[in-house]
């Protein structure tokens, strides 16, 4: 009996010390009325809807979402259903787990739910009674993930589950029967919300491979069509990002054309760009065949940090150091910059083009948020984070101090939530918004990204450009030349012009700078030159390419911003004044706004604290283009 | 010194324990009997294999059947002391349990005119809203906008003023939540009230002031039923199975009596 109690109150003072105050959790139900864009059917002549433009219109999505389906998102926290997704992108209203309501200011035009195919809807299930995988010890821990789990408890879960997933045991609740209804339900759910002309929704899932060593290979897989394989090949089936790309490959073949877009390069501790296949071999050109026919795009940005480029690998780019998460994916360890940043793939693949004649890193770029929530976070002011209960909070996320520092003296939680960005929208040049017209645009690469903002960006290149202010610019630059994503041969020497435009987010701060970012391949070396092309305030300075200082500045106290510097749109043409026709070159646009606030220092301001001086108090949103190539010719 | 004795585990330990000791004195010896047969053997089994692929051995088995029971017997005695009371997390599991049951129901199939009946009652969500057909023209500076108006209205042909600007010089059937998304929010508002068939402005947006001519304005249009039965169909599949969910809850409140006590 002793033995008993001894044990009833060890069992007891767990309980108690896992205690939390109970939290409304009130978004679990569907929401039962339509948006109004969902019966925005327009009745058009023919197969064309009443957008189409041959001259492309922008459209501004997010491929890279998680639902209650995916296993971390359950943990965190999340209830919310495809469903729900999609109904917030098109403007409705979701309920956080944490109990607030979340809507967009303005819908998005595309997206994306992208949960992960390894367990996908299993953890889930495990909460279902009537499921077989409910009896699983690891569905015990499920229990402990209603609102009233903290998120430290949420954080040890996921560890564990994590873990879990890791073994060969992790196979006994791999149930194929409640992944098929989970990817059959995503499919269906896509294609309901799928509204030709108005608002377009991706059949997708991420695919979550590792390396040993947890360096990041994380894809999402995007199909083109209405339908897809049975069960999304997953971590489970296979850990080398090859065999993902021999599954598309077979795909295809049968019908279902997908492209694979890989996400935070920046936690690959060098394993996304290595220049060696999974297996060790040097690249060659059956690789980098197999790899562009796979993966056209890489997502530049996103909330886990931004992959353009690291300061050490562009130590002349002063905008380099820009929403840098240096850790591999969802670890404490440090992630190595040299093979884990686009802009430095990019170099990479020119010099393997110029040295052996083939190019695997030759991706157009966009944004995504990967938001966790069924929700895109891109707004610094209005921002929510991505992990469910585990950062739902500015004390949380390292942006509001805690309520009593530490024992050891700190102010905030020690999380890594505070490297994260309110970041990352994919942007398209595409002819009508419908499923093909955007996904062939991400076959052209005619994509660009911003780290939130709804930035636009135009960009060609070619020998036969109108003039930048020509009132039929852009029929003739189509007809002239290539936009971004495109190749262009040098042709005799010439050195090719360049257009470039960029337009603000009316809804966002005005425009500092525009740029040109040149990367190019010299003495088996790889080299980048940063140009201001256009400036809000004065003229480039010819010898530094640097715009004046246009005055824009931040009041962190308030966010307020300095009235009247900036732009509306910059636009200019331009020719490289170091051409060389004997270099294999690329070309992509940086557009830069004024600076605002950072979602930490509106964090602050809100709980009426500091911003943590420990993190930057502003930023300066962007775009990036896709760039376009430059091959001498032969 | 009693701060540092509080936090001591081994004090919560045994006073803790102590008091579950006098708990257990003071009720009466109810305890269930826990049996175990083949049935819970097989099931144990079957479990087995389920997790590990493998088929269990004897020994496995009693092992196993042995760690069941020193768990049942904890959690017999747990509910016996009522443990499970007041705990907000056997509590939210317990009717996350029953939403599960609530849920899995298959709801029947729809009469005859349902889905018609659904669509005319819920017709706003399937209604396309007020749309405009529209030229305008782009300045930087109000005061250029104004002059311009001027000019405009005075003869000289619209197709000479405005300022280049990525926006296309026409959009056709566009929402207010489209003009919103393309010209910052707020824009729809300022164009709503302004008349067909003249050059208006200046309207601001988020890039700068605009006249607008205002081509047509396409009233609320009702989709057809035909067109967008599939659509229908699937809201009023959802919106059955919310109520059904409320039914359930609502049964269940009229079997409880509620009372609200006030101060």
């Amino acid at each position: 009996m002793e033995k008993n109690l001894a044990l009833l109150a060890f069992v007891l003072l767990v309980a108690a010390c896992s205690e939390a105050p109970d939290s409304a959790n009130t978004n679990s139900l569907p929401r039962a009325e339509p948006s109004i864009s969902e019966t925005n059917t327009e009745i058009t002549n023919g197969s064309r809807t009443a957008g189409y433009s041959n001259n492309r219109n922008a459209y501004f999505g997010d491929l890279h979402v998680h639902t209650m389906y995916s296993f971390d998102a359950f943990i965190f926290g999340t209830t919310s259903s495809p469903n729900d997704a999609y109904e917030f992108a098109k403007g409705g209203v979701i309920t956080h787990p944490a109990g607030f309501d979340m809507q967009l200011q303005v819908p998005l035009d595309f997206y994306g739910v992208t949960d992960h195919a390894t367990y996908i809807g299993v953890l889930r299930a495990m909460a279902d009674p009537n499921s077989d995988v409910s009896s699983h010890p690891m569905a015990e821990g499920m229990d402990r993930l209603d609102a009233s789990a903290t998120p430290e408890e949420r954080g040890a879960k996921f560890r564990e589950v994590l873990e879990f997933l890791r073994t060969p045991e992790a196979n006994a609740v791999n149930d194929p029967n409640i992944r098929r209804s989970a990817w059959a339900d995503i499919i269906a759910t896509a294609n309901r919300h799928n509204d030709p002309g108005n608002f377009t929704a991706f059949i997708g899932y991420e695919y979550t491979a590792t390396t040993p060593d947890r360096g990041n290979l994380h894809r999402n897989v995007i199909f083109r069509g209405d339908s897809a394989p049975e069960l999304p090949l997953s971590r489970t089936d296979t850990i080398n990002p090859e065999d993902l790309w021999d599954w598309m490959d077979a795909n295809r073949e049968q019908g279902f054309e997908s492209l694979a877009i890989p996400h935070n390069s920046n936690g690959s501790n060098g394993a996304m760009f290595a220049l060696t296949d999974t297996s060790g071999r040097p690249l060659d050109d059956a690789y980098s065949d197999q790899r562009m026919r796979n993966e056209p795009l890489v997502e530049i940005t996103q909330v886990k940090g931004t992959s353009d480029t690291h300061p050490a690998l562009s130590p002349n780019d002063e905008w380099a150091d820009f929403e840098i998460m240096p850790l591999r994916i969802a670890t404490n360890l440090y992630s190595e910059p040299n093979g884990s940043y686009v802009r430095q793939a990019f170099l990479n693949g020119l010099k393997l083009q110029a040295e052996q004649g083939f190019n695997p890193f030759k991706f157009g770029v966009i944004g995504s948020s990967d938001s966790h929530n069924a929700t895109y976070a891109g707004e610094e002011h209005d921002y929510w984070s991505k992990v469910g209960l585990r950062d739902s909070d500015g004390v949380l996320r390292g942006s509001v101090p805690l309520p009593e520092p530490t024992a050891d003296g700190e102010r905030y939680t020690d999380t890594y939530f505070d490297t994260w960005s309110a970041a990352g929208l994919a942007g398209v040049w595409a002819e009508e918004n419908t499923r093909e017209s955007i996904y062939d645009a991400f076959r052209r690469k005619e994509t660009f990204g911003t780290s939130g903002t709804r930035m636009k960006v135009r960009f060609f290149g070619g020998y036969d450009l109108p003039s930048a202010d020509d009132e039929d610019m852009i029929a003739k630059a189509y007809a002239g030349g290539v936009p971004m994503g495109g190749d262009l041969i040098n042709e005799e020497g010439a050195s090719p012009s360049f257009i470039a435009w960029i337009a603000k987010d009316p809804n966002g701060a005005d425009l500092e700078r525009l740029q040109i970012i040149k990367g190019w391949a010299e003495g088996g070396e790889i080299r980048e030159e940063i140009y201001d092309i256009a400036c809000s305030g004065g003229d480039v300075n010819p010898t530094t390419h640097r715009c004046p200082d246009n005055g824009a500045r931040v009041d962190i106290s308030d966010c307020t911003i300095t009235d009247g510097v900036g732009a509306a749109e910059l636009k200019s043409g331009w020719q490289d004044p170091d051409y060389d026709p004997e270099q294999h070159a690329l070309y992509y646009v940086r557009g830069l706004e004024n600076p605002t606030c950072r979602w930490s220092t509106w964090d602050a301001i809100r709980a009426g604290v500091e911003p943590n001086p420990d993190l930057y108090p502003t930023i300066q949103e962007r775009v990036w283009s896709s760039p376009i190539w430059i091959t001498p010719s032969q | 010194m009693p701060g540092i004795i509080l936090k001591q585990p081994l004090f919560w330990f045994i006073g803790i324990g102590a008091l579950l000791f006098f708990a257990d004195n003071q009720l009466a010896d109810t305890r269930n009997e826990i049996i175990i047969n083949d049935a819970l053997r097989s099931r144990l089994s079957a479990l087995w294999t389920t997790q590990t692929g493998l088929t269990a051995s004897e020994a496995e088995l009693d092992a196993l059947t042995d760690n069941w029971l020193r768990e049942e017997v904890m959690y017999q005695e747990a509910l016996r002391l009522g443990l499970d009371q007041e705990d907000s997390i056997v509590r939210r599991r317990l009717i996350q349990k029953l939403g599960f049951i609530a849920e899995s129901e298959p709801l029947p199939a729809p009469k005859e005119g349902d889905v018609e009946s659904f669509y005319q009652s819920n017709i706003e969500n399937y209604t396309l809203p007020i749309r405009y057909s529209f030229q305008h023209k782009y300045f930087r500076t109000i005061a250029t906008a104004e002059t311009a108006l001027t000019q405009i209205t005075s003869g000289t042909p619209a197709q000479n003023f405005g300022e280049a600007s990525m926006l296309n010089p026409s959009y056709a059937y566009r929402s207010a939540l489209d003009l919103n998304a393309t010209f910052g929010v707020g824009f729809a508002n300022n164009i709503a009230s302004l008349p067909e068939g003249s050059w208006q402005g200046p309207v601001q947006s988020g890039f700068g002031f605009h006249l607008i001519l205002i081509n047509t304005i396409h009233p609320e249009q009702v989709t057809p039923l035909n067109l967008i039965e599939e659509q229908v169909f699937q809201d009023f599949q959802r919106s059955r199975q919310l109520q059904t969910r409320d039914a359930y809850i609502e049964n269940l409140l009229e079997e409880y009596r509620v009372i609200v006590e006030t101060q």
